[in-house]
């Protein structure tokens, strides 16, 4: 009765340490951090030690040294977790570290250099390269891009930028930002732009870019939704989540007022009254008792993600000189805490609310309005079908659906329009060649019957409306989606 | 002279605004930018006041007022270098001179243009051995701090010179009113910076005294948000507690709820729809602080009857009469020195709103209920505040805080069941329980709330356990137990096991499978779901004899297992002894008690 999968699995915490950069060589801080790759550990030592004081060593699921190149990260820590949130997992990558130890540039790197490309680039490449060579599935991405700044979510995807959201609990679905806007997205270019454009609305909201986000987070989510024929001859979507999440740099965030997550300095004082909450808070015994919560966003945003349903890497980044021992002691303390965060990961797996669900039900219905004035027929689409299953080997099933055209067009609209629709049909053909143009180019073709019958149909203009929507649902499914 | 004291003048000033004003707008490549020319300034200033850069001032000796005059000048002007120092991260450099502007005014130190500026620099020196970990050296610097103000107010009390007010012109001086205000102000923050001191040192009880004074003091002067204050104090109500202070939660709940209102009215739900969206903001985080201190109210009195039940629990955990009436007498005797007692806590309020604190509490006991009239009365003020919590906690939008809040409610009813003598009501209560917890456990989706959903399971589990137990009660004392009752005990029995299967099948696999060991946090409830599902197979009253050994083997296999998982898991031992024992015992008992109904079914056929 030994059962393979596990319920529950840690936090998974990697340490990354930047170069000593030029201002720190000239001024001739020390090296404090050394790091032994195999081990996965990191030995600091202090530049005040006492004689005697022992350097401190802790030890991680991997340490990358100021040699790593982004591709390490990404193919031993990062690609593993991505691959799951394509099968239907949520996963989280978190960066945390001080300001100037290079988070943004584990998240992000340069995006204009192959081997400099962060976490995130990275990532879109892996999911949509991962979708076109798939078979046998529908996948529909789609985008959201927020900030916590002050404790106010705003959504960088909104043009109404002034716009404050909520944050809020349902029942059947969790947590969740109230009118958090999303973008599907078929390709990496197109999500690139997404990211793009958010980037651009925060960097238009504020005069001071760095010292703005370095005290803010952001966190880019990418929802995976895939649909698979079952053994059981069902249809199944799986919902996988991705948070990418670039935090405010830890030494803001006392500042900020994320609580639990920057660790407490052991003994430090602070300085301002409108602390007195937190020290008073701390001396509460949480067992039966209430502490008034305490305004934590993206505590709030990301408990699925540390202790829940969620697969969790976190980044710890730091430098090597002396001059922010504490800090970088700080930092590894923190997330040598974070390695006893358990999740419970779960495939998602036929949620209520998926788009994927919603589109296909709507197509389902657009197409049965659409068979009813004629323009498609039941044959047809069954077909079609069968052809996606045999993706790549289609010239019989491209007969087959022209025998079925030939036939409802007879039905529907007489000699004049079949002149019309063999040339049509010529015209499909060559687009057949053209496996990527499938989806699209179809609707096309549907739009140009539709165009035909003009005279013939009274209807003409509400059928028109119906295939345009159709078209549209239709174009926001990825290619595998080639119906 | 005139001009370079002028000059002096405006470079402090200066200094002060680049510090506190334009610093705020540094670039983050240069975040100390401001910081480090307000530097500049205060070192120019120094010069003017004719003192080389090194020897320190202190080794002139004038004496009278000029004298004094020209120490505190440097003072100020040393404690504004050594603060602006340690904010730049240069501890050592700060402390230099935090300790150099102490040392100037050592033997000026409670003289009325002195004492303020001294108290400060020992504060920052607090806050400075703080950061260095130094903890003991940072109490040592505050209390000094703290003692001095006393002294000073002891001995003088005259509203002081604030430190700015060296380097302004006589026509600039603050009022008396301000001066009191300032220097009040300084000596909260000592008191608060101690409270912290003594966080770090653990000595809790103290932090909390010092917060609870840093609070009243907020009030006293003046200088507080409503709502913040209430918040805090309501939180602080908690701490008491943990730590059985009812009398002080209670005086923290009440302020709460005084000072709270203060902020304004805070109007329904429905009222707030109607006003306009920053408007609708401000009220529904007013609506929502209500509600946290609400539920601090309700955690006063579960804890209050929690407690009350825990002193009056006999072995068996029923309410013990002879510690009842123990308890009453002993109250009585304790009752004159309690109003003793509170004279020395200390105490929220200015007069005008002392007595509005005062009705509050009357609202509420704060001494245990002995008997099920008091437990009821503590009993509906914590459901008033569970429906004052739900107005703005509801399940759509709020699910996990709801949720804690009918889970409180159930816990309110689960105790005031202790104190209800008729086992009948008693089960009406628990019903009471199991018709708030069952809705909200059907709609929770265990994708997201797997932990509140096992909760709910596990505690509607027990609920059904418990009136089955007091049907069985009730039925035992009948002479024959009719149908109806032998009826609802096996519903109630079948309910109580569909739920703590159902909290098991929460711990499957994907694939569905039980897992070979249990995670720490499941170990226990696992185990007691197991063993309180074997104990119900058990008590399935059925006159079928067939039936009844289906139910005995269904009992022995839970049991067994059970036994096993603690032979192959040592570790689980522990955190099941007494179970365990019994769960023993009954794997030895029951097969020979199914041979014998076995024996018996084959004599009959």
């Amino acid at each position: 009765m030994c059962s393979k999968t596990k319920s529950s699995e840690a936090l998974k915490v990697v340490v990354r340490c930047r170069p000593i950069n030029r201002k720190e060589d000239a001024a001739g801080y020390d090296r404090i951090v050394s790091m032994d790759i195999k081990l996965g550990q990191v030995t600091i030592r202090n530049p005040r030690a006492n004689p005697g004081e022992l350097p401190k060593t802790f030890t991680f699921d991997a340490v990358y040294d100021a040699n790593s190149k982004q591709a390490d990260l990404y193919d031993e820590t990062v690609r593993p977790l991505i691959d799951s949130v394509l099968q239907g997992f949520n996963g989280t990558i978190f960066a945390y570290g001080q300001t100037g130890t290079g988070k943004t540039y584990t998240m992000q790197g340069l995006w204009a250099e192959a081997d400099k490309r962060g976490v995130i680039p990275n990532s879109f490449d892996h999911i949509f390269t991962h979708i076109s060579r798939s078979q046998n599935q529908q996948y529909l991405v789609r985008a959201s891009y927020l900030e916590i700044y002050q404790e106010e979510i705003r959504d960088l995807l909104c043009k109404d930028q002034t716009k404050k959201l909520e944050l809020k609990e349902n029942p059947e679905s969790g947590v969740y930002i109230k009118d958090l806007s999303s973008f599907v997205t078929k390709n990496v270019k197109e999500i690139e732009h997404v990211m793009n454009l958010g980037n651009q609305a925060r960097s238009v909201a504020c005069t001071n870019m760095n010292e703005y986000s370095s005290r803010s987070h952001t966190i880019f989510v990418i929802t995976i939704e895939c649909s698979e024929l079952g053994v059981d001859g069902e249809e199944h979507i799986r919902v996988g989540k991705l948070n990418l999440v670039d935090l405010a740099g830890s030494e803001r965030q006392s500042k900020s007022g994320v609580n639990g997550e920057r660790p407490k300095e052991a003994s430090k004082i602070n300085l301002s009254l409108s602390a007195l909450g937190n020290v008073i808070s701390a001396l509460v015994d949480g067992r039966s008792t209430h502490i008034p919560y305490r305004d934590s966003k993206l505590t709030r945003l990301l408990q699925d993600s540390l202790g829940g349903n969620a697969k969790t890497i976190m980044v710890a980044t730091m430098g090597p000189a002396s001059h922010h021992f504490d800090e970088t002691l700080s930092t590894l303390r923190f997330a040598n805490r974070a390695k006893n965060i358990k999740n419970k990961p779960r495939i998602n797996e036929d949620p209520k609310d998926t788009l994927l669900r919603e589109f296909q039900e709507e197509i389902a219905r657009l197409k049965a309005q659409l068979e009813k004035r004629g323009m498609l027929s039941k044959k047809r689409r069954r077909n079609s079908r069968r052809k996606k299953s045999v993706d790549g080997d289609n010239v019989p099933e491209t007969e087959a659906e022209e025998d079925n055209d030939e036939n409802l067009i007879e039905k529907n609209v007489g000699n004049y329009l079949k002149e019309q629709a063999e040339r049509l049909q010529q015209e499909k053909a060559a687009i057949q060649d053209d496996h990527s143009l499938l989806a699209d180019e179809k609707i096309k073709m549907i739009e140009e019957k539709e165009k035909m019958m003009d005279d013939l149909t009274k209807e003409q203009k509400a059928t028109e409306l119906l295939a345009v929507k159709f078209k549209v649902i239709l174009k926001n499914f990825l290619l595998n989606f080639s119906n | 002279m005139a001009d370079s004291w002028n000059l002096a003048c405006d470079s402090y000033q200066r200094a002060i605004t680049a510090s506190e004003i334009e610093s705020k707008t540094d670039p983050e490549n240069e975040p100390y930018r401001s910081k480090y020319r307000a530097r500049e300034l205060l070192r120019e200033v120094r010069a003017l006041l004719g003192v080389e850069e090194e020897g320190g001032g202190g080794s002139r000796e004038e004496d009278g007022d000029a004298g004094r005059l020209q120490a505190a000048r440097l003072a100020v002007t040393e404690f504004r270098l050594g603060v602006n120092h340690t904010e730049t991260e240069e501890l050592s450099a700060g402390e230099e001179h935090l300790v150099r502007a102490v040392r100037l005014l050592e033997r000026y130190r409670l003289a009325h243009d002195c004492v303020s500026v001294y108290i400060q620099a020992q504060n920052n020196l607090g806050i400075l051995w703080a950061d260095r970990g130094e903890i003991i050296i940072a109490q040592t610097y505050l209390e000094s701090a703290e003692s001095l103000y006393c002294h000073y107010m002891k001995k003088s009390g005259k509203p002081p010179v604030d430190p700015d007010e060296h380097f302004t012109s006589e026509e600039k001086r603050l009022t008396e009113q301000e001066r009191a205000k300032r220097f009040e102000k300084v000596y909260t923050h000592t008191l608060y910076y101690l409270a912290q001191v003594y966080k770090h040192l653990k000595q809790d009880e103290k932090a909390a005294q010092y917060c609870h004074t840093t609070l009243q003091r907020q009030l006293e002067y003046d200088g507080y948000n409503p709502v913040e204050w209430a918040i805090n104090a309501a939180t602080l109500s908690q701490y008491y507690l943990g730590k059985q202070c009812y009398m002080e939660a209670r005086h923290c709940l009440a302020a709460a709820d005084v000072v709270f209102s203060k902020a304004g009215q805070v109007p329904s739900s429905e009222a707030a729809k109607e006003t306009d969206e920053a408007e609708q903001e401000r009220l529904d985080h007013l609506r929502q602080k209500k509600a946290e201190i609400a539920r601090c109210w309700v955690k006063y009195c579960l804890n209050l009857l929690a407690d009350a039940r825990k002193k009056l629990e006999d072995n068996i955990g029923e309410l013990d009469i002879d510690l009842q009436e123990e308890l009453k007498a002993e109250r009585k005797k304790q009752e004159d020195e309690k109003e003793k007692g509170r004279k020395k806590a200390v105490l929220f309020g200015s007069s005008d709103i002392y007595d509005s604190i005062l009705a509050v509490e009357e609202k509420a006991e704060c001494s245990l209920p002995l008997d099920f009239k008091e437990a009821r009365e503590v009993f509906l003020v914590g459901q008033n505040y569970i429906n004052e919590a739900k107005e703005y906690f509801q399940l759509d939008g709020h699910v996990t805080d709801h949720i804690e809040v009918i889970q409180d409610h159930s816990a309110l009813f689960k105790v005031l069941a202790f104190f209800e003598e008729d086992y009948e009501r008693r089960c009406k209560m628990h019903k009471r329980r199991i018709d708030m917890l069952e809705p909200l456990c059907k709609e929770l989706n265990p994708q997201y709330y797997l932990l509140i959903c096992r909760q709910l399971q596990f505690e509607i589990a027990d609920t059904y356990y418990e009136m089955m137990d007091l049907k069985v009660a009730i039925g035992n004392k009948l002479d024959e137990m009719d149908s109806h009752t032998i009826k609802k005990i096996n519903s109630l029995a079948q309910s109580a096991i569909k739920y703590y299967e159902m909290f098991l099948d929460s711990l499957r696999s994907p694939d569905k499978k039980f897992p070979e060991k249990l995670e720490d946090d499941v170990l226990r409830p696992a185990l007691v779901a197991k063993f309180h599902i074997a104990r119900l197979y058990g008590k399935l009253i059925t006159a079928d004899t067939k039936k009844q050994l289906e139910n005995m083997q269904t009992s022995l296999s839970h049991y067994t297992f059970v036994v096993d998982y603690c032979a192959n898991h040592e570790e689980a031992i522990k955190s099941v002894e007494t179970e365990l024992e019994l769960t023993k015992e009954m794997v030895a008992l029951l097969p020979a008690r199914m041979e014998r109904l076995r024996v018996q079914v084959s004599s009959f056929t």
